[in-house]
């Protein structure tokens, strides 16, 4: 590797870091609490099988799933327009990220709210707690600890699919690296430092996953084998 | 205190229960024999609306029920009188066994934490686990979290304590110690329905016994004049089934 290659990879470290972590770790984190927010209250709404909401939530999960997230990216800001609706890129990414993610997620949380066993709800109803407060205070608790490692690879997932929010001018991580390509030409080099860049971002929640789920399993008595 | 009358309940096109009537009086623990597939289990659910019967009349503490008609808000307020003990246990298994007992007294019946913490230690001491307090359902053995489910079950001292098969998931070597525990409840007098096949158990522990079979109740009796004045041939057949079974 020539002395200039080394050269350009390092001045553009900070540059492209920076982008990432002023831009995609907050696209990601604020993305995918509202995500989560979305999968919480669709799944919930599926459980408690509310009519017409229900086939609402079904309707807008049907959409999400069969449609590309970059189609997404670009009716939101270049289609809503038309209609007079101008979304600035970072929000726009923001709104496409949260509502594609929760839908995916919604099913992951359903799931696990189904995988609880029936007794422990009817357990509850014979102490003489409402649906509302097992819900809260048993089912969702135990689904949570079931949901996790799903839910932390969908949030591993989106680190990397925020590069699409490039497409829509959203200055993160890779089009700063684009940026710098366009410059220099060493296209190699720097795409390579931008991988390493996300697979470190990656390797972080990895780590964090492993020590959610040691806490969630010291939450249930060790671990999660139910008799 | 309790009584039924005319239960009926059918659940996937098949009737399992075909008008079933029983009393209990205060202090009575009712064992409810027969064989599987009779309408034990859904008896006993109906009785805490897990199922909602298709009809049937229910009078307790001297008030009035239609079982079907029965609202949310009317089927909370009698469970609150109430508790169950499940074959499988059912403890919540986020919740430590002190957790467990509290849950329900701190959530649904709106108790102080302190006092439903010494409530429930003082549960805890009578199943003989208060040193397992700390623990989760799943670093206890299926007999203490059989255990532990009685003492939650005991804690809201409710009027009535429904068991549905409550040692049929059970070890046989830790049968005994859940069955001592329930000895010890209907010697204080707790008014019980069990649904059992610890025939021995029914025979020494309960002060009634109802036979059902094929969703009805064949016979309804004192325990003593129900094991030694057996005339009815369903009854005395299936008992032979069982003792070759032991034999």
């Amino acid at each position: 590797m020539s002395g200039r290659v080394i050269d350009i990879l390092i001045s553009s470290f900070p540059r492209i870091l920076g982008q990432g972590l002023m831009v995609t770790i907050p696209l990601t984190v604020i993305s995918f609490a509202l995500a989560l927010v979305i999968a919480v209250v669709c799944a919930m709404v599926q459980i408690a099988n509310i009519r017409g909401l229900k086939q609402l939530v079904r309707f807008y999960i049907w959409i999400i799933r069969g449609t590309p997230l970059l189609v997404q990216l670009y009716l939101v800001y270049f289609g809503l327009p038309d209609l007079g609706l101008m979304v600035p890129a970072f929000p726009s990414a923001v709104i496409v990220f949260a509502l594609n993610e929760g839908a995916y997620c919604a099913e992951t949380v359903r799931a696990a709210i189904e995988a609880v066993p029936k007794g422990q709800m009817e357990a509850g109803y014979c102490v003489g707690m409402s649906y509302v407060q097992i819900m809260r205070r048993i089912v969702l608790p135990q689904a949570f600890r079931t949901a996790f490692p799903p839910l932390s690879n969908s949030l591993i997932s989106m680190v990397k699919d925020t590069s699409l929010a490039a497409n829509i001018t959203v200055t993160e991580m890779f089009m700063a690296t684009q940026r710098v390509v366009g410059r220099t030409y060493e296209a190699l080099a720097l795409y390579s430092e931008v991988a390493v860049i996300y697979l470190l971002f990656c390797t972080v929640i990895t780590k964090l996953q492993a020590v959610g789920e040691r806490k969630l399993n010291a939450m249930n008595g060790g671990n999660v084998i139910r008799a | 205190m309790l009584e039924i009358k005319g239960l009926k309940k059918t659940i996937g096109g098949s009737e399992i229960l075909k008008g079933v009537d029983l009393a209990i009086g205060k202090g009575d623990v009712m064992a409810v024999l027969g064989p599987s597939g009779g309408g034990k289990t859904t008896l006993l659910r109906c009785l805490n609306y897990l199922e909602k019967a298709d009809a049937g009349e229910m009078t307790f503490l001297g008030q009035r029920m239609d079982m079907p008609g029965m609202s949310r808000r009317d089927i909370a307020a009698y469970r609150r009188h109430t508790a169950f003990v499940f074959q499988s246990y059912n403890l919540f298994s986020n919740k430590t066994a002190l957790q467990n007992v509290t849950e329900g007294l701190i959530v649904a019946r709106k108790m102080e934490k302190a006092q439903a913490e010494e409530r429930a230690l003082a549960a805890l001491e009578r199943v003989g686990l208060a040193d397992k307090r700390d623990s989760y359902p799943n670093q206890l053995s299926g007999g203490q979290q059989q255990r532990v489910a009685i003492a939650r079950a005991v804690a809201g001292e409710p009027d009535v304590i429904f068991l549905d098969e409550p040692t049929s998931a059970l070890d046989p070597e830790l049968i005994g110690g859940v069955l001592e525990v329930i000895r010890q409840l209907a010697e204080d007098g707790m008014t019980m329905i069990i649904v059992t096949h610890e025939v021995n158990f029914a025979r020494h522990v309960s002060t009634k016994v109802l036979f059902m079979d094929e969703g009805r109740a064949l016979a309804m009796a004192p325990t003593g004049e129900f094991f030694q004045e057996q005339k009815l041939e369903r009854i005395q057949t299936f008992f032979r089934s069982l003792d070759r079974k032991e034999g």
